[in-house]
């Protein structure tokens, strides 16, 4: 779950991370009090969880503060790649005698969470990573322990940081990795990091991103989460499916990521089929969780047919089949339904989706299940 | 001779008295696998399927001489129950679960790595010795005994690849499912490593997936030291690039983690790559002929 820049941004000023002045704006004249509050110039920021905001136009800088509301009437009506602003953060802006990017995460290989810092970047931050990656200062820290001020201190020297500043940015950094831990971070990031003239350390742009499975552990972000979700896809999520609205017009419902991103390789070596979503039905299957995984399989607008490929190893995909044949029955369907189910209780599995006209393949490849869909819809592979 | 796991392995069960673990381990005795206790506090005395449970792991290590602990136990107390694992001396700790918190991963990571212990998963199907021994969920019925060695990242498609091994007569020595989290408790060079020292086994197969560095990364323990030929499947070469998060990230991977970048690492390092998962058999039936 990522967090709005102004969520964030109050997090980490609970942590004490300073942010420049200012506040989140729902309307313009909102955004005028705000900028009469603080004097312009200042920044408006609108608040939607994109990446390449600044480059979509998400942010503008405002001199003059009789056109603050003018300018923020008009960000608050655009959409950034098809998001609509929760609303405008409107900052004071600084004065920067120098950027910093700054970023907690979690390096996958050796299970560690590492803090980088570089004094190149801004929003070319990832193109430094890939030309120049010894200009990124790295530090793995153990999981076992705490972060303590003396372990970050060389990595902030290396980027020419020296007297208050330097203790300042360790001091920020220390901070930033208790929120990191705290909050269950996935990613936290201050990008850029500004030292300003007058030597004080601001977070300009703050990024939390929170691991999803440990929001038990934060009620009132989880409860958040739920609200915006529909009851079918918090009963999705509970059960620890995960479905992604694609484009294309095979339905799929998989057991495991692995195998559906591997069944979807398949089907995209046909150019007329293309999957119309990524539907991995996690370790839970149960009859009624079928029964969702059928129906909003069933909503996507451009299907000719639909694929079902499943493993019972945890998953009783005997129970699983009965959701399936629920569906096809009460809403008559006559759709193609293609499935492969194998692993235990198969035999059963079988029994009850070919009753209910799925053509069932029980090869164990995959890839003879895709042909036999090619032909069913007439269509040849590239 | 396998890896990991064999006939003799002495098996205790946490989580034994939920729904998935009772069921489980039937199918893991079915199997012939050695369960020799299982945990759940609270539910010390009971019997599940003859098997005796325990209120806590020291008890059942107390009682029994126990390799391998498999976990089927709620997210929110993975960690609690892999530590407690770890800490009663068990030395290679399975853990099935789904959905266990990053954070609570890099700390069981990390206190296996202190104490010595094998950590697999989570959100791995487990491992499986064809004929030996069964430990975690993978279906028996999709595996065969024989020489090729699997690791898997997805637990469905291991099960899949196996099945398709064993159509056309190849089985394995033994088959590992990594998990798929963010972060695992063994990275696969760990299991390349220990294939690659068995001497069972003629052929690894490693089923990998999107995201990540793992096969990056282990395409240099190949280059380097891998004396038998190993043949790899990426899943996910036509899935669109997620939403983008932030930078960190794309910072730590440097462009690396796609499809086309862990495909072309390892065909750096002389690796077989099956571009599509049926292709994996014949690459096979020529490396072990």
């Amino acid at each position: 779950m990522r967090l709005h820049e102004y969520e964030a941004e109050k997090i980490f000023s609970k942590y004490g991370i300073n942010i420049p002045l200012g506040g989140l704006a729902k309307t313009p004249q909102e955004a005028k009090q705000i900028a009469e509050s603080i004097d312009v110039p200042v920044v408006l920021k609108s608040q939607v969880l994109v990446g390449g905001r600044g480059k979509a136009g998400g942010v503008k800088i405002v001199d003059n503060l009789d056109e603050v509301d003018i300018v923020a009437d008009k960000m608050l009506k655009t959409e950034l790649k098809g998001y609509k602003p929760e609303g405008l953060l409107v900052l004071k802006k600084v004065d920067i005698k120098k950027e910093i990017y700054l970023g907690i995460t979690i390096d996958r290989t050796s299970g560690t969470p590492i803090i980088m810092i570089s004094t190149e970047g801004g929003i070319n931050i990832e193109e430094v990573s890939r030309k120049n990656p010894e200009k990124i200062f790295k530090f793995s820290v153990n999981p076992l322990q705490n972060l303590y001020p003396y372990q970050v201190i060389s990595i902030v020297k290396k980027i020419g940081l020296t007297g208050e500043p330097l203790v300042e940015t360790v001091n920020i950094i220390v901070k930033l990795y208790k929120v990191f831990r705290e909050y269950d971070g996935l990613i936290a990031e201050i990008n850029p990091l500004v030292l300003t003239e007058e030597g004080k350390v601001l977070c300009v742009d703050a990024v939390l991103e929170i691991d999803d499975s440990a929001l038990f552990r934060h009620p009132e972000l989880n409860k958040r989460k739920l609200d915006a979700m529909s009851e079918r896809d918090k009963r999705l999520m509970k059960k620890g499916a995960t479905f992604v609205k694609l484009n294309g017009n095979i339905g799929l419902v998989c057991s495991g990521a692995g195998l559906a991103m591997a069944t979807m390789d398949m089907i995209s070596d046909y150019p007329a089929l293309s999957p119309a979503n990524f539907l991995e039905t996690g370790g839970g299957i149960t009859s009624d969780l079928m029964v969702d995984c059928m129906e909003l399989v069933l909503e996507q607008p451009k299907l000719d047919a639909i694929f079902i490929n499943l493993y019972g190893g945890i998953n009783p995909i005997h129970e699983g089949a009965k959701g399936i044949a629920k569906v096809i029955r009460e809403r008559k369907l006559n759709i193609p339904i293609v499935a492969k189910a194998l692993g235990n209780r198969q035999e059963e599995t079988w029994e009850t989706l070919e009753e209910v006209g799925v053509h069932i393949i029980k090869e164990s490849e995959s890839q003879k299940a895709v042909e036999f869909l090619a032909k069913l819809l007439g269509v040849k592979a590239k | 001779m396998s890896i990991l796991i064999d006939k003799n392995t002495k098996v205790l069960v946490q989580g034994i008295t939920g729904n998935i673990g009772t069921t489980q381990t039937r199918y893991m005795l079915e199997e012939g696998t050695n369960i020799v206790a299982g945990v759940t506090p609270g539910k010390g005395g009971l019997k599940v399927e003859n098997v005796p449970v325990f209120d806590t792991v020291e008890e059942a290590v107390n009682n029994f001489p126990i390799d391998v602990s498999l976990l089927f136990v709620p997210a929110r107390v993975a960690k609690d129950s892999v530590l407690e694992a770890i800490d009663a001396g068990i030395k290679t700790v399975v853990l099935i679960t789904e959905h266990t918190p990053v954070h609570d991963v890099m700390e069981m990571k990390a206190y296996a790595l202190q104490k010595n212990a094998i950590l697999i998963g989570p959100t791995t199907p487990g491992i499986i010795t064809p004929g030996e021994c069964k430990i975690g969920i993978l279906p028996a019925n999709m595996f065969c005994q024989g020489q090729v060695g699997i690791i898997s990242r997805s637990g469905t498609l291991a099960y899949e690849v196996a099945a398709n091994l064993c159509a056309i007569g190849i089985g394995q020595s033994t088959v590992v499912g990594m998990g798929a989290d963010r972060v695992t408790g063994t990275n696969l060079v760990d299991i390349l490593k220990l294939f690659n020292q068995d001497k069972d086994t003629k052929v690894v197969v490693i089923v990998g997936e999107v995201g990540g560095t793992q096969e990056e990364d282990t395409a240099e323990f190949i280059r380097k030291e891998m004396s038998k030929p190993v043949v790899a499947y990426i899943a996910g070469t036509s899935v669109p690039p997620g939403k983008r998060m932030g930078h960190a990230g794309a910072i730590i991977e440097g462009g690396k983690g796609s499809a086309k970048s862990k495909i072309e690492s390892l065909l750096a390092s002389d690796v077989k790559i099956a571009n599509r998962l049926y292709e994996i058999p014949s690459l096979v039936k020529e490396l072990i002929s």
